[in-house]
């Protein structure tokens, strides 16, 4: 793991000591090349894990996890070339500064075997985010923004501490690879279901769960580019991962405390579907959205089968890949027109082709269309759900209509119809813009082939 | 300074021994104190005061979607009807910037107020037809929730226009296109007009022209304060600014026929607070030019004009202010209240106002004659000159009569041909413009609001159609003009 850290440590002093001409080609290009040392991860031999040393592993749960966080850095950074350029030279390393520290503390975060180590880079993670949003953001609403994203989570993760702390004074470790074996089911007592809440809340707020979700359209709204890519695609997983890792040594003594959230969650995915269709922000959209296909990921955690288990990982890698493109072409929109507004900008098939195929595959592989592992994902997931409960069925049945409605809305909205008379003469694609979104493509659709490496450890 | 500050201190150390004695009167002067000392420290610190957190509530937000130079009545009006036509609720954001926030020079508040049919060009007979019924069903349009209706105060007493014998041909002809549109109009021969209103004198009059339906007079305080109350609940916010820049990036492009042209779009306005040099940069992706007498100046910020002459790049927005004075005077054996809103053969105009024999009137200037527009201070002996030997003659009762006071306002007129400019302009490409209706502005601001809203959403103007009134004219050099009755 050092092998990858290191070199993504070493990218800082790379960014401080660019020319102002290289700045953009060094930091992209080498965090690309770090992302190809990943790859080796991949090759996960037996049902355990890869274990580097004492303090870093990598099993197929959490490698998949880690090649997109490595994956998306030359990503944000090809994606914030173009907002960034008027800034003055040390603000521009800065920001970049800033992406690099949240790709450590995230790649030391998927990949820690302690679980205080995970806490403290899970909180340190909101450093970085929060400066990018706060201080890059767009409007004066990202204050406000940067104080919910900041207050919720940490208000949600103080209990999680709590908790932690009482878990390795009572176990005597808190190493998760030695905790699975460890874990016996005692005889229940009522502090089991606030031991199960003080541990869950904290992931429940950061995935985020339908009712403690009001963080995550100011944030992702008010963030810059990077930011709205980082946590669209990353940070939300981290609660997903936690979750995973936890419910290890949580069950099966206070399985019943999962009821409540498994109704909000399924209560919550249509509501917020539902909310898209009225969006008229295209970045709210594509949050909620975002809100939605986690609840999908939240339900199938809480429910505990192994079906469910392949199905939240791949949908969380797959989202991961498809709400960042999202943003990223919301993004493209922006920079040209200056508005959110989707009605402002329309019927840009006519004008920027490329761009259009690009909405439409992004429209494709977030409405689930077979064969996207969008789609095996929440397969997956509406499959294991159907068996625990018949009823589910239907609120899972409504979603999909309406995340197929609120997509296709976008799409047409955005690219079909007659243009607006004062986006003729936007700037056409730069190359830089297509590369972002082919490479976010990319990934996308060769997993099809071979969906196994996402499937998680239950495979 | 710092023996200032260590006398002070000795001094608390003083009274901070005698402290059982003291401790009723010591806090008050603690603060007052430390603000002196704080005081001192930074006069005596290099540079200024540094507040990071001032207060900004003045100051435009960072982002609007549209932005709309210009407070009149236009301006509102355009916003009225975006936030009305558009499809999700709430999904524009709309900032209207007004350089003066008591409307005193605007030409809104200063006008007389009528509003006709009486146009020769369809597309003006039609933008008064919809503005005559937005007025007559202003509550409709513009009610707000636990807020008392309007009262625009129309009087529909109808216009009058004398015709002499040189125009009378143009006049009928033009009141056979009025009634093609659907305007209410009738033709008077002198005799009728004799039987009808015994205070004039028909001398030189060949033909006239009555509306007898959809014209007359209106408060325009009342339709400007009841648009922006509207506007207002309807989530647009307004700025008291002036716009002194706009930052705006080219393209070249070219036509399909090969020319090539620099296409323009505006990203961001610069909006200047009054009586200092702090500017907030709003982000845009629209702007319209709602700004009245002063639309020609905005435009040449977003350089419109600047190019070689003849071309399209070079061909300027020919909206200029012009001064033209409205006189109020007493009358009491003035016509009564039937009297319409007159317009004299010799240009001279005058209209009832209120009950007690009160009128308000004046004239057009010839070009030889054009005011300065510099400022607003009115010529009284224009109107002993020029005004009132037309009115006496055409009005008997009004040889005698008494100047109560006059005001002047401009007309944001348009040069070209005294016809609005609607619509976006061809290379810059995100300005629209909704300005330059030379005098009849108010009248039709409602249907004018809603056609460059439609344009702005649409595409393309789906109810009336203004495709004559568009920008390209100034430089294909096709007049729109109005056939005026000499």
């Amino acid at each position: 793991m050092l092998k990858i850290i290191i070199p993504t440590t070493m990218l800082i002093p790379l960014t401080w000591l660019s020319k102002s001409n290289m700045l953009w080609i060094n930091s992209t290009i080498y965090s690309l090349m770090i992302s190809m040392t990943c790859l080796p991860l991949m090759n996960q031999f037996c049902d355990n894990s890869l274990n580097m040393s004492l303090l870093f592993f990598s099993d197929s749960l959490s490698t998949p996890l880690l090649m997109l966080t490595t994956w998306l850095l030359p990503l944000m950074i090809i994606a914030s070339q173009y907002h960034m350029a008027k800034e003055p030279l040390a603000r521009k390393k800065l920001y970049i500064t800033m992406m690099i520290l949240l790709q450590v503390f995230l790649i030391m975060t998927f990949s820690a075997t302690e679980l205080i180590m995970f806490y403290i880079l899970f909180e340190a993670t909101l450093v970085p985010t929060l400066i990018m949003i706060t201080r890059w953001g767009g409007q004066t609403e990202r204050l406000n923004a940067g104080i919910y994203f900041l207050f919720y989570t940490l208000a949600g993760s103080l209990p999680l501490l709590v908790a932690l702390i009482y878990t390795q004074t009572t176990l005597g470790s808190l190493n998760l690879l030695l905790a699975q074996y460890w874990i016996e089911p005692s005889t229940p007592v009522w502090s089991d279901s606030l031991l199960w809440l003080a541990y869950m809340l904290a992931f429940m707020v950061k995935m985020p769960l339908y009712g403690l979700h009001l963080w995550l359209p100011k944030a992702h709204v008010e963030a810059p580019i990077a930011g709205s890519m980082v946590l669209a695609a990353i940070l939300l997983k981290l609660g997903g991962y936690g979750m995973l890792r936890i419910t290890l040594m949580l069950s099966p003594t206070a399985n019943f405390m999962a009821y409540p959230f498994l109704m909000l969650s399924l209560w919550g995915m249509v509501m917020t579907s539902s909310i898209c269709l009225r969006q008229t922000d295209l970045k709210s959209l594509i949050a909620y959205s975002s809100v939605s296909h986690m609840a999908l990921v939240i339900m199938a955690i809480l429910i505990q089968s192994p079906w469910s288990f392949m199905g939240a990982t791949a949908l969380m890698i797959a989202h991961g890949l498809t709400s960042s493109l999202l943003f990223c072409l919301a993004n493209s929109n922006y920079e040209r027109t200056h508005s959110r507004t989707m009605i402002l900008a329309r019927g840009l098939q006519m004008i920027l082709p490329l761009m259009a195929a690009w909405w439409l595959l992004a429209s494709l592989t977030n409405l689930a269309l077979p064969p996207s592992i969008n789609l095996i994902g929440e397969l997956f997931v509406t499959a294991s759900m159907f068996s625990w409960s018949n009823f589910s069925i239907i609120l899972l049945g409504i979603n999909i209509v309406i995340t197929a409605l609120y997509t296709l809305y976008m799409l047409i909205m955005t690219q079909r119809g007659k243009y607006t008379y004062h986006v003729h003469n936007i700037k056409p694609s730069f190359t830089r813009e297509n590369t972002l979104m082919s490479l976010h493509l990319t990934p996308l659709l060769l997993l099809m082939i071979s969906p196994k490496i996402i499937l998680g450890t239950m495979y | 300074m710092f023996r200032g500050a260590l006398w002070l201190l000795a001094g608390r150390g003083y009274v901070g021994r005698g402290l059982s004695t003291r401790s009723g009167g010591s806090t008050p002067d603690w603060t007052e104190k430390v603000s002196e000392i704080k005081k001192k420290i930074q006069s005596a610190l290099p540079g200024g005061p540094w507040d990071p957190l001032y207060d900004t509530s003045h100051l435009p937000p960072e982002h609007s979607d549209v932005v709309i130079v210009g407070g009149g009545v236009l301006g509102l009006s355009v916003a009225y009807w975006l936030k009305r036509l558009e499809k999700p609720r709430g999904a524009i954001k709309v900032l209207v910037v007004d350089r003066d926030h008591t409307y005193s020079q605007a030409s809104t508040g200063l006008s007389v107020g009528g509003i006709r049919q009486q146009f020769s060009l369809p597309e003006n007979i039609q933008l008064s037809l919809f503005s005559v019924d937005f007025l007559r069903n202003i509550n409709e349009y513009l009610a707000v929730v636990d807020d008392p209706p309007l009262d625009v105060q129309f009087n529909p007493s109808g216009y009058l226009l004398l015709a002499s014998e040189k125009g009378a041909a143009i006049m009928e002809s033009n009141v056979k296109v009025q009634r093609q549109e659907g305007a209410k109009v009738c033709l008077m021969s002198p005799e009728q007009l004799q039987n009808k209103f015994p205070w004039i004198n028909t001398d030189g009059v060949a033909l006239a022209s009555y509306g007898l339906e959809g014209e007359g007079w209106f408060d325009p305080w009342c339709l400007l304060q009841g648009l922006r109350r509207k506007i207002q609940s309807l989530g647009v916010l307004f700025c008291q600014g002036e716009v002194t820049r706009f930052i705006t990036s080219s393209s070249r492009m070219q036509t399909s026929s090969g020319k090539e042209m620099t296409l323009k779009r505006i990203h961001e306005v610069h909006v200047k607070m009054d009586h200092s040099l702090e500017y907030q940069p709003v982000e845009c992706a629209l702007v319209i030019n709602a700004a009245g007498a002063w639309s020609g100046q905005v435009a040449e910020l977003a350089g419109i004009g600047k190019g070689p002459p003849g071309t399209l790049e070079g061909t300027k927005l020919p909206v200029e202010p012009r001064k033209r004075y409205v006189y109020f005077w007493h009358c009491p054996e003035g016509p009564g209240l039937e009297t319409p809103f007159m317009a004299d053969t010799s240009g001279a105009y005058f209209r009832r106002e209120g009950l007690g024999h009160n009128y308000l009137g004046g004239c057009s200037p010839t070009e030889e004659e054009e005011p300065d527009p510099g400022n607003l201070e009115v010529d009284h002996d224009f109107f002993q000159d020029k005004v009132w030997p037309h009115l006496a003659h055409r009005v008997p009762a009004f040889q005698s009569l008494k100047v109560r006071s006059a005001w002047a306002g401009y007309y944001d007129y348009n040069t070209f041909d005294q016809n609005g400019v609607v619509g976006p302009h061809p290379l810059v490409v995100n300005m629209y413009f909704a300005t330059g209706f030379s005098g009849h502005g108010l009248q039709q601001a409602p249907a004018v609001g809603r056609a460059v809203a439609e344009m702005v959403l649409e595409g393309q103007f789906q109810t009336i159609n203004l495709s004559s009134l568009l920008f390209s004219r100034f430089y294909l050099g096709e007049k729109v003009e109005e056939r005026n009755i000499i």
